[in-house]
């Protein structure tokens, strides 16, 4: 199992399209992925566990995969989350 | 049936066209017990559905994204996502193995999602319960074999009366003016969201109509009246005759005074007054433009916020003000800074406010919440760069407020430095008049400020201490009140002195008698709604700047409303002669 913490740095921080865009690029590996926010742990590749988490801007996550790319998936999402989904 | 639907009229304009009726309201569903043997047909069923909606989901998203542009259409491609989720269906798909249809297992998952979405402490989840909703009723709707009805579905040409309960965002983007010609709404009020949008689009329209999606069927003929909110349905003949040829004079009227577009405004001894558009959103740049007005006299920005919790980021802040600063060309474009706070609230974002008017609100908010406001700041800086852009603050009360909002400006330029984006430094930057104070401090602003621009309805609203939206205190909202001609020619007289530009963004320049008293007053420059433009063109071009002082000293010296307004409607109507435009509407009451 990989394991990372990430902060949500975009100002709106997940609202739904940064929700949608995290599930798309879990949805393409093959590792279970759970995203987890203080005592909250949802299914990083399920929109509405994502939406759940009402990450605002600021707020810390923990990223945890497990599986043959698991490597590959929380690298992937962290730097997604990382890039501001675009915002500035 | 009654034929017609009396509602609020929300938006001018005369449309005969067939009902399209949208009925978006998630249906009752029954519960229904399957036999075991049922359940792999059932799930099959469930799948296919979710699919169904899937592919027109996505057709909505692509018209729509044609129309209103890939960024409004972006909230189709989070509802297909929900669609997308593994665990959602899971859920779903576990109660049908406990023999519960599909339409009822899905309706209990989605019920409680949205219970849980609705009652979150985060606002940013409770305003997903819009999508959560748009979601559940269009999977119910293929369950239950309810038509398909997308607005987006209406054909081009159609000219069609959208009815529906309400106007949500994601029902907003799909409107297409070619295939919708009107909005009818059981909710909503002249100042809610839909009205203003509709009014800004142009789309005759009436709200509040109440239960108009239960009474109709959808398919009917029907007429509506926006300026008297009114929907006749299945009219007689005659009646359409009646309704085709006011529509056809009022069209007539609009294409004369359309003419006068690219005539000068300048009065008959000679004196050239400007005249600019009052926008409400980037959609109407392109008409206001071509409506004759040289620029933009007061840009509003609460369209960025209205209606949603999160603020919209530097990058579509600069795209939205960019796109009004392109369509004028280089001709100025006066942008007012958020004038957010009391009724004009991000949902859920701000506390409410026994006396909101009297609030936490316009720069008082945004110097406070400096973060939040240096963010608009970055994205005016950038915007200039590509044409005139001049910086309005709303609600100044104190010289205070402009120093502090100055300071902010140099650091929103600092940041921008940094980071090495393009930007202009030296915009205007302007307060707009609309508390008594700020016109007996009209001095002390008027050395640290570029312009002054005379907001009269709040200035009216806060001299005479009248809410101008109680309808029992209507008769008491007077704007030619000798107190708030005072307070708007010390404005002018002080501004001018100063070598300051001064103008009037308030709706009350499109009245013939106010335009009239305010070029009177001194007021050489006037911004109204696009649509009164030409109206506003054709005052100016007919009366000379000596009787209209004339007129304005006359009313000064009245001692109320009623004697000032005698004064200036006598003068006006004998430079007009018995003009119709003048019309019922002297001061509009």
């Amino acid at each position: 199992m990989v394991e990372r913490s990430v902060q949500v740095i975009n100002r709106n921080g997940l609202h739904a399209r940064p929700a949608a865009e995290i599930v798309k690029a879990a949805a393409r590996f093959r590792s279970d992925i759970t995203i987890v926010r203080d005592d909250l742990e949802v299914n990083g590749k399920s929109i509405m566990g994502v939406m759940m988490l009402a990450a605002e801007y600021g707020s810390q996550l923990v990223l945890r995969a497990h599986g043959a790319d698991e490597q590959d998936a929380v690298s992937t999402i962290a730097t997604l989350i990382e890039s501001k989904f675009g915002e500035s | 049936m009654e034929r017609a639907i009396i509602g609020i009229p929300a938006s001018a304009g005369i449309v005969v066209g067939p009902v399209h009726l949208l009925r978006w309201e998630v249906p009752d569903v029954a519960t229904r017990i399957l036999a075991d043997d049922a359940i792999p047909a059932e799930l099959e069923r469930f799948r296919s559905a979710i699919e169904r909606a899937k592919v027109r989901l996505a057709h909505v998203r692509d018209r729509a994204a044609s129309h209103a542009g890939p960024e409004e259409a972006a909230i189709f491609d989070v509802q297909i996502s929900i669609l997308d989720d593994r665990d959602l269906a899971a859920q779903v798909e576990s109660f049908i193995h406990q023999n519960l249809a599909a339409e009822k297992a899905f309706d209990v998952v989605m019920h409680e999602w949205r219970q849980r979405f609705a009652h979150h402490t985060s606002p940013m989840m409770r305003e997903r319960v819009g999508d959560l909703t748009d979601v559940h009723i269009r999977v119910l709707s293929i369950l239950l074999g309810l038509p398909d009805h997308d607005p987006v579905d209406v054909p081009k040409g159609a000219k069609a009366i959208l009815v529906t309960h309400d106007l949500t965002p994601s029902l907003t983007v799909q409107l297409d003016r070619d295939a919708i010609a009107a909005i009818a709404t059981d909710a909503g009020t002249r100042t809610s969201h839909v009205a203003i949008l509709a009014r800004s689009l142009g789309l005759p329209a009436v709200v509040g109509l109440r239960d108009a999606t239960v009474r109709l069927s959808g398919g009917e003929q029907a007429v509506l009246d926006g300026s008297t909110g009114t929907l006749v349905v299945n009219p007689t003949d005659a009646e359409v005759d009646v309704y085709r040829h006011r529509a056809e004079r009022e069209a007539r009227d609009e294409a004369e005074l359309r003419l006068l577009a690219s005539a000068e405004p300048v009065t008959t001894d000679g004196v050239r007054i400007t005249l600019r558009a009052n926008v409400d959103l980037p959609e109407e740049a392109g008409s206001a433009a071509t409506s004759g007005a040289e620029g933009v006299g007061l840009l509003r920005t609460e369209f960025l916020v209205v209606g949603r919790t999160t603020m919209p980021d530097e990058e579509e802040q600069y795209r939205a003000y960019r796109r009004v600063v392109e369509a004028f060309g280089g001709k100025p474009v006066v942008i007012r800074t958020f004038d957010i706070g009391g009724d004009k609230l991000p949902a859920g974002g701000f506390p409410h406010e026994p006396n909101p008017f009297l609030g936490w609100r316009a720069i008082r908010m945004c110097l406070d919440e400096s973060e939040l406001f240096k963010v608009q700041l970055r994205a005016l800086l950038r915007a200039a760069m590509h044409g005139d852009v001049r910086i309005m603050l709303p609600l100044v009360i104190t010289v205070d407020e402009v120093r502090q909002a100055r300071h902010l400006l140099d650091e929103a330029a600092a940041e921008l430095q940094e980071r090495g984006v393009p930007f202009r430094r030296d915009l205007p930057l302007g307060v707009m008049v609309e508390t008594p104070a700020a016109a007996m401090s009209a001095d002390v602003l008027a050395k640290e400020v570029a312009f002054f621009s005379i907001g009269t309805n709040d200035l009216v609203q806060y001299t005479l201490a009248v809410d101008r939206g109680n309808v029992n205190l209507a008769a008491r909202f007077t704007p030619l009140h000798p107190a708030v001609l005072q307070l708007v020619k010390r404005t002018v007289d002080v501004g001018h002195a100063a070598g300051l530009e001064v103008a009037v963004c308030g709706e009350m320049a499109s009245q013939p008698v106010m335009a009239f008293a305010l070029i009177g007053l001194g007021l050489r420059q006037l911004s109204v709604a696009p649509r009164s433009v030409p109206l506003l063109k054709r005052i100016v071009r007919g009366v000379s700047v000596e009787l209209a002082a004339e007129a304005a000293a006359a009313a000064l010296a009245s001692d109320n409303a009623a004697g000032a307004e005698r004064q200036l409607a006598g003068r006006l109507r004998a430079a007009f002669g018995d003009a119709s435009f003048l019309g019922d509407g002297l001061l509009g009451s």
